[in-house]
């Protein structure tokens, strides 16, 4: 059982590269932590540093009250599973997933029960003698999942494990991989770019980019309240609609103009600045009494339970996502209802959300 | 509409190669041919014209002469032949089985030293990212560079102050100063290609660097062992420059130089200097053969993804 924690950790690589800046973090026993962050990022390098394959240039890791920093990988009480899945080549799945057992001097008859046991849960009892080479991608991934299983460690760590595998495998996976976390309860840290998997995955998502963290929340808190313009846009498939504007005060009320549009933002405070507004596609309903969007339907994308529609507001494209009954074609007016609560409002300098903070 | 189908381009392609093929092989195993043959002939039928490539009277008493402990200096040849005709035994024969053992002592030796020293340092300079990395892989290929000719006297100088002249210990130290670098250069780009995370799996899976390299690398990387065995083997073997500066007696001479001597006595038995000409070659084929699955096999590796 381990909590992790980093106090302000560099990784420079020898070619003075800086792939991680200062970074604070401090992973819950058991919780399961996902690195979300475009590529790049040093999501990757992040994991490695917890699992002891790179070494840390500045700061401080723990694992529960030790500094690890100089613990090497086979000593550190770590299973990883990796994107391209690393399999031993010459050793058939059985070997494969004994190995770890084996290294940490495991009984046979455990070792064998171990392994079994595993086998049996990822469905790939039949592949045991096969040598990885005559798997297919996803009985590959299941090995390598196997593999850091038997361990039964204190941190499982898991590198892009799915990016491999084609979609609808990719869902089902990510329904084991959530199972064999509430049953290992081991402290799990993933990395992915995928916000999908993030938001079905995680306890608690840390969004990076350019080695530094831009927010650390649960799912629900990094995709209702981001922090910055950056947070906002990487989560939400449709990507939030931005919206470059000024924020202006009418009689002490704050509002958000651009062109003809007016959109009151009563909870702002605050003096007139550049702001940024952000609008999730989902996040439009019927015209009430609320403030209210008019725009022309520009094209609409039926897309299995509901649909998309681009509209144009003055000179700005939206995407919005609306239900199938609503019935339009392009070139026709379009009206939305707005609930300011639901807006996302930036400075436009930072980047930095107005709400909460400001 | 079933049309006759000409000649295809096909047809004539397979013949050309075919013949391409022959003609190639013809030129590479002649030469061995003959000098299988012609260590069976008699001194007369050797310079018979036109050749004979398959000898009329076999004979195997240039083997049997090499085989035949005690003999000494300047025998008689067995038939009776008077010297000046050529059919005698060199007075050398009697060293030729020990300077196989010398030969083969300092290749095994060469064999395993490589395999001891450039698999640890390939490995470092294939996975291990340390300070000096890249000046160490250019030192080692630099060395290479170098021609052998002259390094010749330094050698020479430094065997001379170890006191190991006319030792075996001089080729087997020089011999691993031509080889290794070539070793860690091939091993090294082997562990090149394996996958960094097969490295990684290993080491978090809990393997020492030494256990990555025994339990995963090793394994997987075979085929180079095969081939820069073989190549130190056949290097070692065959080396004749270093071993003429470095030995003087028996004792420590290897085989080229003792085939090498054969043709420098007054007289020369071209059948006697082929015999230990096949004595020669024997070894290296065997192990060619041996090993062929491997050599085969090195020539396509880099295949192990997955
Ligand atoms: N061995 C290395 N030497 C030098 N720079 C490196 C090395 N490994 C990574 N980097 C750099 O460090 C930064 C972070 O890399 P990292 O692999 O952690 O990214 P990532 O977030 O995992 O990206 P991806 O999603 O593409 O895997 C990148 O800019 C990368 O170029
Ligand atoms: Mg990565």
């Amino acid at each position: 059982m381990a909590r992790i924690r980093f106090q302000s950790v560099t990784k420079r690589y020898a070619n003075g590269a800086t792939a991680v800046a200062g970074l604070d973090l401090d992973i819950a026993d058991q919780e399961f932590l996902v690195l979300l962050g475009p590529s790049g990022c040093g999501k990757s390098t992040t994991l490695n540093m917890i699992a002891g394959l790179e070494e840390i240039s500045e700061g401080v890791l723990l694992f529960d009250d030790q500094i690890v920093n100089n613990v090497p990988a086979h000593k550190r009480d770590v299973a990883m599973v990796f994107q391209s899945y690393a399999l031993y080549p010459h050793m058939t799945v059985f070997e494969n997933i004994a190995f770890g057992l084996r290294m940490r001097r495991v009984g046979e008859a455990d070792l064998r029960m171990r392994v079994m046991q595993a086998a049996d849960k990822l469905e790939i009892t039949h592949l045991l003698e096969r040598r990885p080479s005559q798997l297919s991608g996803g009985q590959r991934q299941r090995v390598a999942l196997g593999r850091a299983m038997v361990r039964e460690p204190a941190v499982f760590l898991m590198d892009e494990p799915l990016s491999n595998l084609d979609a609808s495998l990719r869902i089902s996976m990510r329904a084991q991989i959530r199972h064999l976390h509430t049953q290992m309860r081991s402290t799990f840290v993933y990395v992915t770019h995928d916000q999908a998997e993030a938001l079905t995955l995680a306890d608690r998502i840390v969004v990076m980019k350019d080695g530094t963290i831009q927010q650390i929340g649960t799912p629900d808190e990094i995709y209702e309240s981001p922090t910055n313009v950056f947070v906002a846009s990487f989560l939400g498939s449709p990507t939030i609609n931005l919206l470059e504007g000024a924020l202006e005060r009418e009689n002490g009320a704050a509002c958000f103009k651009r062109g003809t549009l007016t959109i009151p933002l009563p909870a702002l405070q605050g003096g007139a600045r550049n702001i940024v507004l952000g609008l999730r596609p989902e996040d439009v309903g019927t015209p009430g009494d609320g403030p209210q969007l008019h725009g022309v339907v520009d094209t609409a994308m039926p897309s299995g339970a509901d649909q998309f529609l681009g509209v144009l507001v003055d000179d700005a494209m939206l995407f919005l996502r609306v239900g199938k009954d609503v019935r339009v074609r392009a070139g026709e007016a379009i009206s939305f209802g707005l609930n300011p609560e639901r807006l996302h409002v930036f400075d436009r300098e930072t980047g930095r959300s107005l709400r909460g903070a400001a | 509409m079933i049309v006759p189908r000409p000649i295809g381009p096909r047809v004539v392609r397979a013949a050309i190669l075919a013949a391409a093929s022959v003609l190639l092989l013809a030129y590479v195993l002649a030469p061995v041919a003959w000098l299988l043959s012609s260590s069976l002939q008699t001194e007369r039928e050797i310079v018979s014209i036109p050749p004979h490539w398959i000898p009329d009277h076999p004979t195997a008493q240039n083997f049997r002469a090499i085989f035949a402990t005690g003999l000494g200096l300047a025998q008689p040849s067995p038939n009776g032949a008077d010297p000046a005709s050529g059919g005698f035994i060199p007075s050398v024969a009697g060293n030729l089985l020990p300077a196989m053992g010398n030969s083969f002592i300092v290749a095994t030796a060469v064999v395993i030293l490589n395999l001891l020293i450039g698999v640890p340092a390939a490995y470092a300079i294939a996975k291990i990212r340390f300070r000096g990395r890249g000046v160490a892989l250019y030192a080692i290929l630099a060395t290479r560079v170098i021609p052998d000719i002259a390094l010749v006297v330094p050698f020479f100088l430094v065997v001379r102050k170890l006191g190991l002249l006319d030792n075996l210990a001089s080729l087997i130290i020089t011999y691993l100063a031509i080889t290794v670098p070539f070793s860690v250069f091939v091993l090294a780009s082997f562990f090149e290609q394996m996958p960094d995370d097969l490295d990684r799996a290993a080491r978090v899976d809990g393997c020492s660097r030494l256990q990555v390299l025994l339990r995963v690398f090793l394994p997987l990387a075979r085929p180079a062992l095969v081939a820069i065995s073989l190549f130190a083997f056949l290097a070692s073997w065959n080396e004749f420059l270093l071993a003429l500066m470095f030995t003087q007696t028996a004792a420590s001479q290897t085989l080229p130089i003792i085939v090498a001597g054969i043709t420098s006595d007054f007289t020369v038995s071209f059948s006697f200097l082929n015999a230990a000409g096949v004595l020669a070659v024997l070894p290296p084929v065997a192990l060619a053969v041996i090993f062929e699955r491997y050599i085969v096999s090195g020539l396509t590796a880099g295949a192990v993804k997955g």
